[in-house]
C-alpha cells in the first residue's frame, strides 16, 4: 500500500514540474510575440486556437505526431538504457530514403508485400546507422553522444547528395525524387487532412514497447544498465550487450519514423524533409520520462506546438522558430532537478 | 605544378580555416577539464558569429562588434551554467537546449530585424586588419604560411598561451583541474566546484563568441546555421590534442589542414559539395573512433 502513494506522489511531483517548465516556457514565447508581433493577441490566438479550428489543421497536427511518437520511443529506448542518441535526424533521413528506394526501384510491386518490405529496409538502415555508434561503444568506449551526431550529420549529406543526383525527378524543378507508386501510399483516415492509418499501429506499438520494457527480463536488465552500470554488473549483466542493443533498436524507431513519413505522408523524397523530427524525438522522449506510453501525449502536446506555430506564421506575422525558441525553453528546465525538488518541499510543508 | 606553388597557399589556408576550432577548443578544455562535456559549443558559435556581425554593422565599428558579439555569447553561455549547476539539470540537454536556442533565436531575431531568414549581407563592412610584420614577411615558407593573417587569428594563438599559463601555472587552473579530477578534495578544502565549472563555461562564451566572430567578420555576413558542426569538431579536438592547450593548436591544425585539403582538391577534382560539407564529419568521427581503439588498447 505504502509503494502506492509514493509512485501517486512521484507522479503529481512530476506532473506539476512539467507544468512549471511549460508554464516558464509560454511565458518566454507570449514575450516574443508582444515584442515581435504587430498584432500579439490575433497571433496568440492563432498559436493556441489555429491547430483546433478545422478539420484539416486538426488532421494534420495527429499526422504529425506520427513520426514525433516514433523518434520519441526510440530516444526512449535509448536513454533509458543511459546512451546517448544525438544522430536521430540522420537516421530519420536515412530511413526515408531507405524506404524510397525500395517503392522508387519496384514500381510493380503490390502494395502488401511493397510497404512491409520497404518499412523493414526504413528500420534496417535507421538501426545499422545507430547500430555502428552502438557497436563503437561495445568495442572501443568510443563515446557514443559525439559519434551518432556526427556519423548523424555526415549522412545528412550524403542523403542530400541522392536525392539531388541519382534520384533527382528529371521532370521537377525542385529538389525531389518522383512519386512513390500509388499503392505504396498509406490509407488516409481522416480526410481531407493528411492523417494515415499508420497512427493505429504506432500507438498499438508504444504499448509494446511498453511492455517490452517494463514487462520483460531484457527491458529490465536495459533499464538496471541504465540505472546503475555498476550494480547491473555485479548483478550478473551483460553491460556491455546494452551498448548495442538499445542503439539497434532507438536506430530502427528512427528508421521506421522516416519511411512513416514517406509512405503516409510526402509520397516523396525532398531534401531536408526530416527537417527537426530527430531533435523533437528528444525532447519528446525528455517530456515523457523516457515512458513508452506517455510518449503518445507528449508527442501530441509537440505537434500541437508546431502547428500552432504554423498556424502563427500563415495568419500572423511571427516566423515559425518561434516554436523552437520554445522548444529549447523545455529542454532547459525538463531536466532541472531544482524545479522537482521545489515541488516536493512544497508538498510538505503544505 | 612545383610542390611549393601546391603546398604553401593550402596550408596558409588552413592556418585560418583552423581558427574557430581553435577557440572554441581552448574554451571546451576549461570545461572539459572542469569535469563538463560541453556540447553547447556549437550554438555559442553561431550566437557569436551573429551577434557580433550584426553589431559591427550597426556601430559600424569591428571592435565594438566583437566586443559586443562576445558578451552576448558570455550572457547565454551564463544561461546555460545557471540552469546545469544551479537548477541542476543534465548538461547534455541544457547544451542540446543552447544548440536549439541559438539555432531558433538568430532565425527569429534576423527574420524580426532585418525581414530575411536567408543570408544577412552587410555592405561597406570593414575587414578584419591584417597583421603585418614587413620583416618577417619576406622569410620564405614560414614567413608565407604564418603571417597576413587576420588580427584573429593571432588572437586565436594568444589564446593558446593564455590557457597554457591559466591552467598550469595559476592557483585557479590548478583548482579548475582539481574539479574534474577530484571535486571531493575541492570541497574539503572549502572551495566550491560548481564556481569552477561556471568560470569554465563563461570562459568557453567568451572564446565561442571571438571562433563566431572570426567566421561571420570574415566574410561581412551571417549566413543561416554558419557553426556548420565547428563546436562539434572542437569538442573532438579537444580529445585529439589531449586535453592540452598546445595539443589542441596541433589538432585544430589537423582540421584545419583537412579542410583546407578538401577545398583545394575541389578546385580540380569533381567532387561534389555535399561531400565537401560532409568531410570534416567524417574525418571527425574517424579520428574520434582511432583515439578510442589507441586507448583502449593501452588501458588492456
Amino acid at each position: 500500500m505504502k509503494v502506492k502513494t509514493n509512485r501517486s506522489s512521484n507522479m503529481f511531483v512530476s506532473l506539476a514540474g512539467l507544468g512549471i517548465t511549460l508554464g516558464i516556457a509560454f511565458i518566454v514565447m507570449f514575450i516574443m510575440i508582444f515584442i515581435m508581433s504587430e498584432t500579439p493577441k490575433d497571433t496568440i490566438y492563432y498559436f493556441f486556437a489555429g491547430p483546433l479550428t478545422n478539420k484539416y489543421y486538426f488532421g494534420n497536427m495527429l499526422n504529425a505526431a506520427i513520426p514525433l511518437m516514433l523518434t520519441g520511443l526510440g530516444i526512449s529506448f535509448a536513454f533509458r538504457a543511459s546512451m546517448f542518441n544525438l544522430g536521430g535526424e540522420g537516421q530519420v533521413y536515412i530511413g526515408g530514403l531507405a524506404a524510397a528506394s525500395v517503392c522508387l526501384s519496384l514500381p510493380g510491386l503490390p502494395g502488401i508485400i511493397g510497404i512491409p518490405l520497404s518499412l523493414a529496409a526504413a528500420v534496417l538502415a535507421g538501426a545499422l546507422v545507430a547500430g555502428l555508434s552502438g557497436y563503437f561503444k561495445f568495442k572501443w568506449r568510443t563515446d557514443e553522444l559525439i559519434s551518432s551526431f556526427l556519423i548523424s550529420n555526415a549522412l545528412i549529406y550524403i542523403v542530400d547528395n541522392i536525392i539531388t543526383g541519382v534520384l533527382q525527378d528529371p521532370e521537377s524543378s525542385l529538389l525531389t525524387s518522383k512519386k512513390i507508386a500509388e499503392q505504396f501510399w498509406f490509407l488516409k483516415i481522416f480526410p481531407p487532412s493528411n492523417l494515415d492509418i499508420s497512427i493505429v499501429f504506432i500507438v498499438v506499438l508504444a504499448f509494446l514497447a511498453y511492455f517490452y520494457l517494463f514487462k520483460t527480463h531484457q527491458g529490465y536488465e536495459m533499464r538496471i544498465c541504465g540505472l546503475n552500470p555498476e550494480f547491473a554488473r555485479y548483478g550478473g549483466i551483460n553491460v556491455k550487450k546494452y551498448f548495442l542493443l538499445p542503439m539497434v533498436l532507438s536506430g530502427g524507431f528512427h528508421g521506421m519514423a522516416g519511411a512513416v513519413s514517406v509512405m503516409g505522408t510526402q509520397h516523396m523524397l525532398f531534401k531536408g524533409f526530416s527537417g527537426g523530427m530527430g531533435w523533437n524525438g528528444i525532447a519528446v522522449a525528455l517530456i515523457a520520462r523516457n515512458n513508452p506510453l506517455a510518449v503518445i501525449p507528449s508527442a501530441l502536446f509537440f505537434a500541437y506546438l508546431e502547428a500552432g506555430a504554423k498556424s502563427a506564421m500563415i495568419n500572423a506575422d511571427v516566423t515559425i522558430e518561434i516554436a523552437s525558441v520554445v522548444q529549447a525553453v523545455v529542454f532547459y528546465l525538463i531536466t532541472a532537478q531544482a524545479i522537482y525538488s521545489f515541488v516536493q518541499r512544497r508538498r510538505r510543508t503544505a | 605544378m612545383s610542390n611549393g606553388e601546391f603546398s604553401i597557399p593550402v596550408i596558409h589556408n588552413s592556418i585560418s580555416i583552423m581558427t574557430p576550432f581553435l577557440l572554441a577548443g581552448i574554451g571546451g578544455l576549461m570545461t572539459e577539464l572542469a569535469g563538463m562535456l560541453n556540447i553547447a559549443l556549437e550554438g555559442l558559435i553561431l550566437i557569436g558569429a551573429f551577434f557580433s556581425v550584426v553589431f559591427a554593422a550597426y556601430t559600424g565599428s569591428l571592435f565594438l562588434g566583437i566586443l559586443l558579439g562576445i558578451l552576448m555569447t558570455v550572457f547565454f553561455a551564463f544561461i546555460f551554467g545557471a540552469i546545469t549547476l544551479y537548477l541542476k539539470a543534465n548538461v547534455f540537454i541544457t547544451g542540446l537546449a543552447t544548440n536549439l536556442l541559438a539555432g531558433g533565436l538568430t532565425t527569429v531575431l534576423a527574420f524580426y530585424l532585418f525581414g530575411t531568414k536567408g543570408v544577412l549581407l552587410f555592405e561597406g563592412l570593414p575587414s578584419l586588419p591584417i597583421f603585418r610584420i614587413p620583416a618577417l614577411h619576406g622569410i620564405p615558407v614560414i614567413g608565407d604560411i604564418l603571417f597576413g593573417h587576420n588580427v584573429l587569428v593571432y588572437m586565436g594563438w594568444l589564446m593558446v598561451i593564455l590557457a597554457w599559463i591559466l591552467i598550469y601555472k595559476t592557483p585557479f587552473g590548478y583548482r579548475l583541474r582539481g574539479t574534474g579530477s577530484n571535486p571531493e578534495a575541492l570541497k574539503a578544502a572549502g572551495l566550491k566546484p560548481q564556481n569552477y565549472q561556471m568560470a569554465g563555461i563563461l570562459i568557453s562564451g567568451l572564446t565561442c563568441g571571438l571562433a563566431g566572430a572570426v567566421l561571420t567578420l570574415n566574410l561581412g555576413a551571417y549566413v543561416p546555421n554558419i557553426s556548420a558542426g565547428r563546436g562539434w569538431i572542437a569538442l573532438v579536438v579537444i580529445y585529439l590534442g589531449g586535453k592540452t592547450p598546445f595539443g589542441i593548436l596541433g589538432a585544430a591544425f589537423v582540421f584545419g589542414l583537412a579542410e583546407s585539403l578538401s577545398n583545394y582538391a575541389q578546385g580540380f577534382i569533381d567532387i561534389p559539395a555535399d561531400f565537401i560539407l560532409a568531410f570534416p564529419y567524417i574525418i571527425t568521427v574517424a579520428a574520434m573512433v582511432i583515439m578510442s581503439v589507441i586507448k583502449h588498447k593501452a588501458t588492456k
